[in-house]
């Protein structure tokens, strides 16, 4: 179908039948607003959508966070366990992190068979937070070959509307900002228990485990940005719409000192030369520093309350 | 969760899973955990429009128990499906792996679906989607007591945002049997240690009970008195729900 | 499902509305009851009832296990049932599998009763052996062979049979070592102790066709119910576990009114299935 069809279409179409337009020729009614550099929810291309945090969502977890881009939303929250530490790495915790895709968040996924998408951004934020160093495991440690803390982090998408992995990990990043590990004690049964108020003052008073380290010292922290590229565009965070339409999507992690972390381009149509993939870290560095603005108000946030 | 527990079989939760002292529940001067009285509903907080990508979706907390439902459809049914001239409800709850104390722990409660299903398909006008199918699932984001009732209220409010045709909004309100006492809309402690329960679920402008479940011993003028918190406090909720629709319908207008 | 034409349909709900159902019984009347018990040699318990055309049979395993550590004084009871594809064309495959399941938790709420223990049928305590250490698992499990409405009665009283048919087996304990050790046991070979089922209740389903509602329907009554409600009652008139199924409406006044008709519909089956069972258990003494 030539330009001149396309065009007659949209004529034809009028006022009215933009929405028709839109579900019929998509890429089209995509191209024709790149071409005035701007995308149909009215952001410029290298804007992402509004983000906020908002930090302990979760009351039952020991750290949880509430992470909203634009429509996608993800709920993260971290439960602490106690273990065993390994014989090879006898005082250093464990980090377990999943990312679930329950069927509330997308019509695509169905009960009993689960998000295609699930497992590969479950697999990234592990790598990703793990290889960042952003958490020293050796903090999680309470006895040396004895006892050590198991962080499960669990991250569930609320609302699916793309740049899933970017809000995983900015709602991942936050949780972990939020964590406060439970302040224990060792039983005579060798076992850890949590040591309460009440406890402490009781006759039972024991000596705690960890007076000082109730909070984790987060270095490194990574932030990510997912583009869109289409032909000479680049699309920064892309919705769920953009990401079905055009293929090529790249993702970039950068640390708080804006050094590269990862670079996950997964197929697509789309070779990405050198320079587009410089404006990808360049718009990457760029949304780092929101994002930091955004996690450290909500942090002030939750300690003016 | 299966898997992953027997990946790392050897971690437990630090804060102990058996209280030592057990609440005296059956004192006529006791007071409930939370401060309410015997007969009082924790404060509803309930939001339409919660999830975008779905049809209609609702989120309710009521207390410490909130919870997520999205609706889809009325959409295409399963391939492997055989025709139908009235429309097919599918409905799923889950937990998250959060949603108790203790990691893990809310998966068990897989006759939910069936009983959430069963508590709307009689709410439903099954009619108005022939060969369809309506999708409703529902997360509980934290467990706090009195799940079910929570996830079916909130179920019907999603499913009125989807613009599904409905005889009348669904609530339901459950009652614990505690000792001599009644508690409405129990949380989780109360549950774990109560005699028996009831649950309603019904159409409150209607006056009509879609389901209805009951355990432990009851005597009928019991069940008569719960019978009747119950209802009552169903058209209260019926009213607050109503209103949660009209104000997000007067939101979207201006 | 059962397949009925416009006219038995309106021939079954008119003999409903005029109180002489199409196989002659009254609105409230069981269909012939048969009991057996002890149709399974390796069971602890067991027995088979027919109500009808309705067969199922429950048996009762007693195993050794480890209470649960937040119910140190209670042994454990689990009720699963399985509907056999023979029963019903749509039991073949996955299809049972619902109705297996409903079945199973309509049971489990019928007879354990609320979390505390409180108005169980089964007397969780008596299970006991030794207290935070070892007490009997009770594994109850019915199957359907051949289902013509009403199961979930069937099943009932089907359990019902078969505990009272369970004898237990006497436990001799050794001192243990230390409390912390776990202490050895001697299960007995020749002496048993009856399982107590007086507080057992029976299950009275009350299903509504039309403006009526019938106890033991049928399959085909079954078919143009509107709804069901399902009583669990004891010896005492206690409702110890209540379930509706069917989707549609009803009146709370109209579930009081059921209450009431279950009550008195209980006492009827309760006497006879007493009887039903002593004479069973006379019959398998004797032979």
């Amino acid at each position: 179908m030539g330009p001149r069809d396309g065009g007659g279409i949209g004529d034809l179409a009028g006022e009215m039948e933009v929405d028709a337009f839109r579900l019929l020729f998509p890429l089209r009614f995509y191209e024709r607003h790149l071409l005035e550099s701007i995308r149909p929810d009215a952001r410029p291309l290298g804007t992402a959508r509004d983000t906020s945090v908002a930090l302990g969502a979760v009351g039952s977890a020991d750290g949880s966070a509430l992470a909203k881009i634009g429509h996608t939303t993800m709920l993260a929250a971290i439960k602490m366990e106690v273990m065993i530490p390994s014989s090879e790495s006898p005082d250093e915790g464990c980090v377990a992190i999943e990312f679930h895709m329950p069927p509330i968040c997308s019509p695509l996924v169905r009960p009993g068979r689960p998000a295609v998408a699930a497992p590969v951004i479950s697999k990234q934020l592990s790598d990703v937070i793990l290889s960042s160093q952003m958490i020293n495991l050796k903090e999680l440690s309470l006895i040396t070959g004895k006892a050590a803390w198991m962080v499960y982090l669990d991250i569930y998408c609320l609302d699916a509307d793309g740049s899933l992995f970017d809000a995983a990990l900015l709602s991942a990043v936050a949780a972990f900002s939020n964590l406060c590990i439970p302040a224990v004690s060792v039983n005579e049964d060798g076992r850890v228990i949590a040591s309460s108020g009440e406890n402490r003052e009781g006759k039972t008073m024991k000596e705690l485990l960890n007076k000082e380290k109730r909070k984790l010292t987060l270095s490194c922290i990574p932030f990510s940005l997912t583009c869109i590229l289409h032909k000479k565009y680049i699309l920064a965070d892309p919705t769920a719409e953009e990401e079905s339409i055009m293929e090529t999507l790249v993702t970039v992690v950068l640390d708080s000192s804006t050094r590269l972390i990862s670079l996950y381009k997964p197929g697509g149509p789309f070779l990405a030369y050198t320079s587009v993939v410089q404006d990808c870290i360049a718009l990457t560095s760029r949304r780092v520093k929101e994002l930091q603005k955004i996690i450290s108000e909500a942090i002030s946030d939750m300690e003016a309350d | 969760m299966a898997g992953k527990s027997a990946t790392a079989p050897t971690t437990y939760s630090p804060s102990p899973s058996q209280r030592k002292q057990k609440p005296i529940f059956k004192d006529v001067d006791w007071v409930r955990p939370d401060g309410r009285g015997f007969h009082q509903c924790r404060p509803a907080f309930l939001r339409t429009g919660a999830v975008n990508a779905a049809s209609g979706s609702a989120y309710a907390e009521f207390g410490n128990t909130k919870v997520i439902v999205s609706v889809f459809g009325p959409r295409e049914s399963k391939k492997a499906m055989m025709y139908s001239d009235i429309g097919r409800l599918n409905c799923n709850v889950s937990y998250t792996t959060f949603s108790t104390s203790v990691r893990g722990q809310g998966s068990d409660h897989k006759e939910f679906s069936a009983m959430l299903h069963k508590a709307l398909e009689g709410a439903i006008l099954l009619e108005s989607f022939p060969k369809t199918t309506v999708d409703v699932f529902a997360l509980v984001l934290e467990s706090g007591g009195s799940d079910l009732p929570v996830v079916i209220s909130c179920a019907s409010l999603a499913l009125a945002d989807a613009g599904i045709m409905m005889f009348d909004l669904v609530t339901s309100v459950s009652v614990s049997s505690l000792g001599s006492n009644l508690v409405i809309d129990p949380i989780t402690e109360e549950e774990s240690c109560q005699d028996g329960s009831l649950m309603i679920t019904s159409m409150p402008s209607r006056n009509e009970v879609t389901q209805l479940t009951l355990t432990g011993e009851w005597s009928t003028p019991k069940i008569h008195e719960a019978m009747e918190l119950c209802l009552e406090a169903c058209s209260k909720l019926g009213k607050i729900m109503r209103s949660c629709l009209k104000e997000a319908a007067s939101a979207s207008q201006e | 499902m059962v397949g009925l034409s416009a006219g038995e349909k309106h021939f079954l709900q008119g003999g409903i509305a005029q109180d002489l159902r199409s196989d002659g019984r009254k609105r409230l009347t069981y269909r012939p009851i048969s009991v057996e018990t002890g149709v399974i040699p390796q069971a602890n318990g067991s027995a088979r009832v027919r109500i009808g055309a309705t067969d199922v049979i429950a048996s009762v395993k007693a195993e050794l296990g480890k209470p649960n550590p937040l119910q140190p004084d209670k042994g454990k009871v689990s009720i699963y049932v399985d509907c056999s594809p023979t029963a019903a064309p749509m039991f073949q495959g996955r299809g049972g599998e619902e109705l297996s399941t409903e079945l199973s938790v309509a049971l489990q709420r019928s007879l354990l009763g609320g979390k505390s223990g409180a108005g169980a049928g089964i007397d969780l305590s008596s299970l006991i052996v030794v207290e935070g250490k070892i007490c009997w698992d009770l594994y109850i499990d019915g199957l359907v062979v051949s289902a013509d409405g009403n199961l979930l009665d069937v099943l009932g009283a089907a359990i019902k049979a078969a505990l009272s048919n369970t004898g237990i087996p006497k436990v001799n304990i050794s001192a243990a070592a230390s409390p912390e050790e776990q202490p050895e046991v001697d299960i007995s070979d020749e002496e048993f102790l009856q399982f107590d089922t007086s507080g057992v209740p029976v299950i009275v389903t009350l299903t509504k066709v039309g403006r009526h509602y019938i106890a033991d329907a049928t399959s085909e009554e079954e078919s143009q119910m509107s709804s069901a409600v399902s009583f669990s009652i004891n010896r005492h008139g206690h409702i110890c576990g209540l379930t509706k199924r069917g989707g549609a409406g009803l009146d709370p006044s109209v579930i009081l009114d059921m209450i009431s008709v279950a009550k008195h519909v209980s006492e009827q089956l309760m006497t006879e299935l007493d009887s039903k069972i002593s004479a069973a258990e006379a019959y398998e003494a004797e032979s």
